[in-house]
């Protein structure tokens, strides 16, 4: 595998020390515009995945970057005599800044996700065209860069405009396989299938968003930096049009936004075939083939083309190997005396009351939880219990009241710096990333939820918590492969990879059948042998009253009862909320 | 027998939620689906609603095979839904939430006569009528949600959950107008998570657990039974 | 400073420009409001109809408005044929808009292939007809297409408010489930939705062949306007695209008259930005 990886890596540096050399073979000028070209939508079609693909967050206005840095470079080269190679940094920080600044605003409100976030990137470029155009930066007549002086790599200008978009090109796959590897990558990935879990389990995911528009940006902007001498006269039309926009999505949607080769993929095969047919109309009847194939590719290849690749080799390999199930049986665990009354307290909640609109969902819920207590909060329909869950973990802020976790007031603190500090939840209907394997899933919990120190350590924990959970043998499928039975175990086992010191389930037990249940039942057990405090939302109440040290009853969000399973189960308002009232007597 | 249902399975994807409920509802009899949460009861009553495709099982009412008809069929042959959560469009007036009651070409031409029902068993939606059903309380919101329900002229109303989140003199209100309009002659098939009042004014009841309908009869006679206590309370 | 007439004449104008953002937006809004649906070979399929309407004056002498009697039915079933395709693959909100953007590119290299890219102007005798009101010149067609996008917004409104139709088609789109429990056909009722649509980009189209000059490139020209006016107008409202069409069309030429032509963008865009931030309730 090693030997692999490395022979992988020794023919691509190879290649790319030839591809690099290749201008001072002496080509036609034709083929280092040609290839440049290639390399130019490369770069540029990646950059926006590393945005739009990798985090979902689909941008319109890759232009604006570009352009920005288009005009950086021009106006410093052209207007200030700065040479040329100092000019591309700048055009990248500059769009970076850009970026920056709008992610800044943009990525604090949660409802511009999807197209409203796309119009808005395409609704940024209009305007950043508008000013650039009636100021002195363009002025409305081009800025010209034909005196510009291009330094000499190699001989001709052309192969040393080739070799600058090479670099830059070889730069920017570079950083989009080191981004796709990285913890950054799996938090991008974790937050394009469901945000909000992302920053559950521990996603910084303002500041991860903020970093992947920057690095976009700026990547786009230093292209547009080598570009503006490529083209030598620059114009707010050509530069802010739709064609950038339009094939870097086409380019990485086509090969596969979300993979870090996928758009290098799209890029050279919308590339070659838009050069190969050049000139009056040769280009129209080209620019309509690559549309149909972009249609027919999303239409049946909607995840593009190196993730089906992918696919098709894991099924292949699949029939091939038939990995043997591993189903770890869980050793079974000694009862653990419930914690005494003395025992140091984990959870701290008082006062603590939320509203959604006029719609009083606590009304003010004063609970401590014991370190290492396993509590069962339960109550009827709409009484609040998983708001409840969703105030401590941090998913809603509160509208009154305190939590501490420990010593640690943790109220008011983003859900990720909760998950930090040890509380991990489940979902009641499972919520695993849809395109993170069953592994990955866990290690994401395990590396953002402060176990692990990096993600191969977290790999090899995650195994390990998938085989406590019974999935040793689905570490590598998707959750769409599992059944519902095994997402829930799936739901458990990225909770405990995060290790925490307060666990919160939700109606973990619902939709399993009883041998189900009971091994659930072992596994909470064990959990809680390992020191771990435990919440529990549960409606199957043998479970209950067989699991917990004491029952929480919330009714109409307020905290109605407390106390031993079996003696709250008889208390007459705890029977009445649950079987209607006269029913107690 | 107006609705007959045997041994129905139905599944979200590969999850099944119901693997073998069977139950009967006669015309004009109030029939009670009782059961903890998570047993199945709202997943059975979209089954019967054509909201959702049974795998196995049959399912007929008035003597007809259910299996082939289409959803938006089913409203058409009398059965009529007032959702869990009453899910009314809530971007629509009163008025036009009803009128997409009576959408269906028999009930649209008695559209007047309905309308008029509805507003003269719930008075208050007459006043609102213009309103958006957004903005109303949670009482007249469920109002509305039976009223649409009405508007179709059903044979039979399926009741999700019509107590969740009302205040319990709204409650007994609510129960007394389903009372009503069994009178007249309209079955109901009602599910409900306050077991006493589901019991009080059922004609027949079942129990569902973990989608199989475990227990059924005489409602006095449901409750007392342990098997209730035990479902609901662990006990 | 401008003077009292300068600005009139910009209002003037700003207004009938606006009212035929409203007639583009008012397909672009219906089929994104109800069907989930973003059509961006709007553009491409008016500027379809503009050159079909073009042509058949050109070749057989027939008045445009007749032309637009052809067209408008074509269009209909061009509609219902796409929706086909975007039923039968379970095209989402997101590829609906990319799969679009790629028929737009087909659309517009057709038109190229045909019609070249050099501009085409409708000559008729009644081009650049006008009157006036005080010292204000009222052009006749940009006022005859401000009125029929009025009337086609009101109808719009209309059938959607008052018809058992409209009524389901605003269920649908919010509950989409509930709604075919009370016997509502979502899936019969989309077809007639974006054949409807598809018949409005060919009345539009029509008004730009009287109005404007035809070039492929100008079917992009009006897709950051027209999409800004959608989302202003509040998606899926009729009425609300056209008020918002005329709100943009006036401001954008009042900024002209102020500032200079080349500004105009900022204005819609930055609507659109401050709405898009801002987030009312409605949006």
């Amino acid at each position: 595998m090693r030997a692999q990886t490395g022979l992988a890596g020794a023919v691509a540096a190879a290649g790319a020390l030839g591809l690099a050399l290749l201008p001072m073979a002496g080509m036609p000028a034709f083929y280092d515009s040609f290839l440049y070209l290639v390399f130019f939508w490369i770069s540029l079609a990646t950059s926006w995945a590393i945005l739009s693909g990798f985090a979902g967050y689909f941008s319109f206005g890759h232009a604006a970057f570009f352009g920005a840095g288009m005009y950086t470079t021009a106006n410093l080269a052209a207007k200030h005599d700065v040479p040329l190679l100092a000019t591309i940094p700048l055009a990248g920080l500059v769009a970076a800044a850009l970026g920056v600044g709008i992610g800044a605003v943009v990525f604090r409100l949660k409802r511009l996700r999807g197209e409203l976030f796309a119009l808005l990137t395409l609704a940024v470029t209009f305007i950043v065209a508008t000013v650039i155009l009636n100021t002195p930066i363009d002025g409305g007549s081009g800025v010209f860069l034909s005196n510009v002086p291009v330094p000499k790599i190699v001989a001709s200008q052309s192969g040393s405009i080739y070799v600058l978009g090479f670099v830059l090109c070889a730069a920017t796959m570079v950083i989009a396989w080191w981004v796709a590897h990285s913890r950054l990558g799996m938090g991008l990935a974790a937050i394009h299938d469901d945000e909000d879990v992302a920053e559950t389990k521990g996603v910084p995911t303002f500041r991860y968003k903020l970093a992947a528009l920057a690095l976009s940006a700026g990547i786009a902007g230093a292209v547009g930096g080598v570009h503006a001498v490529y083209v030598g006269f620059l114009t707010v039309g050509d530069t802010f049009g739709i064609a950038v926009p339009l094939y870097v999505v086409l380019m990485s949607v086509l090969g596969g936004a979300r993979h870090w080769l996928g758009p290098a993929i799209g890029a050279i095969a919308i590339g070659t075939s838009l050069y190969a047919f050049t000139g009056g109309d040769m280009a129209m009847i080209g620019r309509a083939i690559v549309a149909f194939v972009l249609i027919v590719a999303i239409l049946v290849l909607p995840d593009g083309v190196v993730p089906a690749v992918q696919a098709w080799l894991k099924r292949r390999r699949g029939a091939i190997s038939t990995a043997p199930v591993v189903v770890a049986a869980v050793p079974p665990v000694p009862r653990m005396a419930a914690p005494d009354e003395n025992a140091p307290v984990a959870l701290t909640i008082r006062d603590v009351a939320k509203s959604f609109g006029g719609l009083q969902a606590l009304r003010g819920v004063t609970l401590d939880v014991r370190k290492g207590e396993i509590l069962g909060l339960v109550g009827p329909n709409g009484s609040g219990k998983t708001t409840l869950i969703n105030m401590i973990t941090g998913h809603f802020p509160l509208t009154s009241g305190t939590i501490a976790l420990g010593d640690a007031a943790i109220g008011a603190l983003p859900a990720h710096r909760i998950a930090r500090l040890g509380v991990a939840r489940t979902y009641q209907i499972p919520r695993p990333f849809a395109h993170l394997s069953a592994l990955d899933n866990v290690a994401l919990s395990a590396v953002f939820g402060g176990a692990a120190t990096s993600i191969a350590a977290a790999r090899a924990d995650a195994g390990c918590w998938l085989s406590f959970a019974g999935l040793g043998g689905k570490a590598a499928a998707l959750p769409a492969e599992l059944n519902l039975h095994e997402r829930k175990f799936l739901e458990f086992a990225r909770a405990l990879a995060a290790k925490p010191k307060l666990l919160l389930l939700d109606e973990v037990l619902s939709g399993l059948n009883p041998s189900e249940i009971d091994r659930a039942i072992e596994l909470i057990r064990g959990i809680r042998a390992e020191g771990t405090t435990i919440v529990f939302v549960e409606h199957l109440m043998r479970a209950v009253v067989e699991l917990s040290d004491r029952v929480a009853v919330l009714n109409e969000g307020t905290l109605l009862a407390l106390g031993a399973p079996r003696e709250i189960m008889r208390d007459p308002r705890v029977v009445s909320v649950y079987l209607g009232k006269d029913h107690a007597a | 027998m107006l609705l007959e249902a045997r041994a129905l399975s139905v599944a979200y994807g590969d999850a099944p939620a119901v693997w073998d409920a069977s139950l009967e509802v006669d015309e004009g009899e109030i029939v009670s689906v009782i059961g903890p949460n998570g047993a199945g009861k709202t997943t059975l009553i979209n089954a019967i609603a054509g909201m959702m495709r049974w795998r196995s099982g049959t399912l007929h009412f008035a003597g007809e095979d259910m299996a082939g008809v289409a959803a938006h069929a089913v409203c058409g042959r009398g059965i009529a839904l007032v959702p869990e959560g009453r899910r009314l469009f809530t971007r629509m007036s009163v008025e036009e939430n009803l009128e997409i009651g009576c959408y269906v070409a028999k009930a649209r031409a008695h559209r007047d006569v309905s309308l008029e029902r509805v507003y003269t068993l719930f008075p208050i939606l007459r006043e609102k009528r213009t309103q958006l059903a957004g903005l109303l309380s949670g009482g007249q919101q469920q109002m509305v949600a039976l009223g649409r329900a009405l508007m179709a002229r059903p044979r039979i109303v399926l009741l999700d959950e019509p107590s969740l989140g009302l205040a319990p003199s709204i409650v007994d209100d609510m129960f007394a107008i389903i009372r009503a309009i069994r009178d007249e002659g309209v079955a109901v098939l009602l599910v409900e998570q306050n077991v006493h009042k589901a019991l009080e004014i059922a004609d027949r009841a079942y129990v569902l657990e973990h989608g199989r309908t475990v227990a059924s009869g005489d409602p006095a006679t449901l409750m007392g039974q342990p098997h209730i206590r035990e479902a609901y309370l662990g006990l | 400073m401008p003077s009292a007439v300068v600005i009139g004449q910009a209002l003037v104008s700003g207004l009938l420009a606006g009212g035929l953002y409203g007639l583009l937006a008012l397909g672009l809004s219906l089929s994104w409001g109800l069907l989930r649906l973003v059509n961006l070979g709007y553009f491409a399929i008016t500027f379809l109809g503009a050159y079909l309407v073009y042509q058949l004056h050109e070749s057989y002498g027939i008045a445009p408005w007749w032309a637009a009697m052809l067209v408008v039915p074509l269009f209909f079933c061009l509609g219902v044929a796409q929706h086909w395709v975007f039923l039968r693959f379970r095209v989402s909100e997101l590829a609906s808009l990319l799969v679009t953007f790629g028929l737009s590119v087909i659309v517009e290299s057709g038109i190229q292939l045909v019609w070249t890219a050099d501009y085409r102007r409708l000559e008729t005798h009644y081009a650049s007809a006008s009157f006036k009101i005080g010292p204000l010149y009222v052009p006749v067609l940009d006022l005859a297409a401000c009125l029929a996008a009025a009337a086609l917004a009101w109808a719009t409104w209309a059938w959607l408010r008052w018809t058992y139709v409209g009524k389901a088609l605003r269920a649908s789109a919010e509950d989409p489930d509930i709604a075919a429990a009370y016997g509502v056909d979502h899936k019969r009722l989309s077809y007639l939705l974006s054949g409807i649509c598809a018949g409005y980009a060919g009345v539009a189209g029509a008004f730009i062949a009287l109005i404007s000059t035809l070039a492929p490139s100008q079917i992009w020209a009006w897709l950051g306007v027209v999409f800004a006016v959608v989302i202003i107008g509040r998606v899926g409202n009729p009425v609300g695209a056209l008020v918002a069409g005329l709100l943009i069309g006036a401001s954008e030429s009042i900024a002209m008259a102020f500032l200079s032509p080349a500004w105009a963008p900022v204005v819609s865009f930055s609507a659109l930005i401050v709405l898009l931030l801002w987030q009312p309730d409605w949006l």
